[in-house]
């Protein structure tokens, strides 16, 4: 036996591993990888990780995350160098004022509707009730026959 | 090469070759194929820089390498622990190896299951043999680069690598002996 250097024992193995052929990937690869990339489009933007994320969404979270981290920089920078809060509050009062209407102009519908109803005669609003729960009754039987009928006999 | 058109071709043109890349890292067949299935996934995520990149079949090599390194270091981390006590009294020096000469080996053995022991023999090796060896006969890798991926010294991959050379030589001319054509 003649014995070989670690030289060619290198040489030797290394030949003989280059020449293996690559190894077949198996049959069922490529339907698991279709099956794990349609499953990862099922999920929705909001449970996977940032970079998956809408470029929109991303941009406006941004802009919030910066702004709320801004005001609260500015709001204790602010209070601790000893600025009058209450002409501040004032302030931002007016530049919010567009908040105050809405909730007036909510407040003025819901008034409105309250009103018409309350002007409807009791007898009126019982047989209304009455009239729409005999339909929803009326229809729910009616839906319940025909799949009987015409589904679950098939 | 044409661009691929979609990614089932471009799956069909590459699947081999990573799973081969995993299969030999791994040494098992089963875990392999998830690593290339990870490999795949990462490549979709990618796939519009992919598909006209003549560069695709290296990047998906990279990917397959460094998964199937990273899958070996975080379920058995113990192995170089265990490889570092078992080679330290051998590392530095080299010596002449008691085998036969190559020629002799496989003479009477038909390529295709020269093939079939030699995967055999690589899967049969120990982790901290085998990733190294496949690194730098499969990979190209030289002995530096194998060092930092796989974390342990620059001297240990060198050892690591003769005796997994060492190891393969042995359980070839094993496998031999027992074979019939083999005692010709």
């Amino acid at each position: 036996m003649t014995p070989m250097t670690p030289e060619e024992l290198e040489k030797f193995i290394h030949r003989e591993l280059r020449g293996l052929p690559v190894r077949r990937a198996p049959r069922s690869l490529e339907s698991r990888v279709r099956a794990a990339l349609e499953h990862q489009a099922m999920i929705p933007w909001y449970h996977k990780s940032w970079s998956y994320w809408p470029a929109a969404i991303r941009a406006t979270f941004l802009a919030l995350a910066t702004g709320i981290s801004g005001a609260f920089v500015t709001g204790f920078y602010l209070m601790f160098n000893g600025v009058d809060t209450s002409a501040l509050a004032a302030q931002a009062g007016a530049r919010l004022s567009f908040v105050t209407r809405l909730y007036h102009a909510v407040a003025w519908v819901v008034d409105l509707g309250a009103n018409q109803i309350s002007a409807i005669p009791a007898l009126w609003l019982y047989g209304g009730a009455a009239l729409i729960a005999a339909l929803y009754a009326t229809f729910f039987g009616l839906s319940a026959a025909a799949y009987r009928t015409l589904y679950r006999n098939n | 090469m044409t661009p691929p058109l979609d990614f089932t071709t471009f799956m069909h043109n590459y699947q081999d070759m990573v799973y081969s890349t995993a299969v030999r890292l791994i040494g098992n067949e089963t875990q392999a194929e998830d690593i290339s299935q990870e490999v795949f996934i990462k490549a979709h995520e990618h796939f519009e820089n992919l598909r006209s990149s003549p560069s695709a079949g290296g990047w998906l090599k990279t990917v397959a390498t460094n998964l199937s390194i990273n899958h070996i270091q975080r379920y058995k981390k113990r192995w170089s622990f265990f490889s570092d006590l078992v080679h330290r009294d051998n590392e530095g020096g080299e010596k002449e190896v008691e085998f036969a000469a190559p020629d002799t080996f496989f003479s009477a053995v038909d390529s295709s299951e020269r093939r079939e022991w030699l995967e055999r023999a690589l899967e049969k090796l120990p982790e901290h043999q085998r990733v190294p060896l496949v690194l730098y006969h499969f990979e190209d890798l030289p002995y530096e680069d194998i060092a930092r991926k796989t974390r342990v010294s620059l001297s240990k991959v060198k050892t690591d690598i003769l005796r997994g050379r060492e190891a393969l030589a042995k359980i070839l001319v094993r496998s031999g002996s027992t074979h019939e054509q083999f005692e010709n």
